[in-house]
């Protein structure tokens, strides 16, 4: 199989740092995008956007830029996200505001300016990151789980919006995975999160680019509109 | 219109007319009862025009903005509409 041309968003670490070496290690073209600089991935096939993904006229630049480099756009993984856990009656509007930003903003913004572009092409395959967080309605992340649902609620929508055009769109809802996202929770929040799981461990990245692989396999291209939750959480 | 957007104008009416369905003109209507494109037609449209416009222009231009929606009247409605739109927003980038 060729190079294919992927875009991940928020590859400075965690999910989208592992998925960029991932498929860095898999031959395919890599162009990420976060707030920091990718101090991690040094690599010929991969290229680094410092951007906001809320920012609109920084997306549409980075995509068109990825465009006119590269002549197509075959994946785009929207990862970039932020979490807040705290009970909803002491969460600021601020905060709120900038997990919507991220998490929602962030996934429609690069879905809408990758999606003009897939149209055009006849192909291509979006995978937004949702969370567990959502379908097990976890108390303390409330405003992280319905930014996630927004994305959920939109990833099934846009997939019937594109499903004549040869366009997939998919969601994976990771466990907890040891990363920085999740590192400030409690102890004993994550315990009572995994009881609540098929398979009670913490997640991997491989867990997560298992199941990215999937959605972007040339195999996949009657599969849209579906969130697939790992460690045997369902909906 | 002075001669640089007189330019502009043929251009992009040129472009808009291009990506329509032969025997489109400069007064054809494009979107909204007796269109010539449904709704993912449009979005075709106004995805090829901002490739083009990028490519022929230089400026990485949004044409489903909040200010297109906003209008009264639609500048996707017909080719003189979307081409005076585009102008517009190519004069201030």
């Amino acid at each position: 199989m060729s190079s294919r041309v992927i875009i991940i968003t928020g590859t400075s670490r965690g999910i989208g740092l592992g998925l960029a070496s991932h498929y860095l290690a898999r031959g395919d073209v890599v162009c990420g995008c976060s707030r920091a600089p990718a101090a991690e991935l040094e690599h010929e096939r991969y290229s680094h956007f410092r951007l906001d993904v809320a920012d609109e006229a920084a997306v549409v630049s980075m995509v068109r830029t990825v465009m006119r480099r590269h002549g197509r756009i075959d994946a785009l993984v929207n990862n970039a996200g932020i979490a807040a856990m705290n009970h909803a009656l002491i969460s600021p509007a601020s905060v709120a505001r900038a997990i919507f930003e991220t998490n929602f903003h962030g996934t429609f913004l690069f879905s809408r300016e990758v999606g003009k572009i897939m149209v055009r092409q006849r192909h291509g395959r979006i995978v937004n990151l949702s969370t567990v967080a959502t379908p097990l309605q976890l108390e303390g992340e409330s405003l992280y789980a319905a930014s996630k649902a927004a994305v959920e609620s939109f990833t099934r929508i846009m997939a019937r919006e594109l499903g004549s055009s040869g366009v997939t769109v998919n969601a994976v809802g990771p466990t907890p995975i040891p990363t920085d996202l999740v590192r400030n929770v409690a102890e004993e929040k994550i315990a009572a999160l995994l009881a609540r799981q098929a398979i009670r461990r913490l997640g991997r990245i491989d867990d997560v680019a298992n199941v990215v692989d999937f959605f972007l396999s040339p195999g996949s291209g009657f599969v849209t509109g579906q969130v697939l939750y790992l460690g045997g959480v369902s909906s | 219109m002075n001669p640089s957007q007189a330019s502009s104008h043929a251009i992009v009416q040129g472009m808009i007319v291009d990506l329509l369905p032969p025997g489109s003109d400069a007064t054809t209507r494009i979107f909204g009862p007796g269109g010539a494109l449904d709704s993912l037609g449009l979005v075709n449209l106004l995805a090829d025009l901002e490739f083009r416009l990028g490519e022929r222009f230089h400026r990485e231009v949004v044409l489903a903005s909040e200010r297109a929606m906003s209008r009264t009247y639609s500048p996707f409605r017909d080719v003189a509409a979307l081409t005076a739109f585009v102008v517009e927003l190519l004069e201030e980038s």
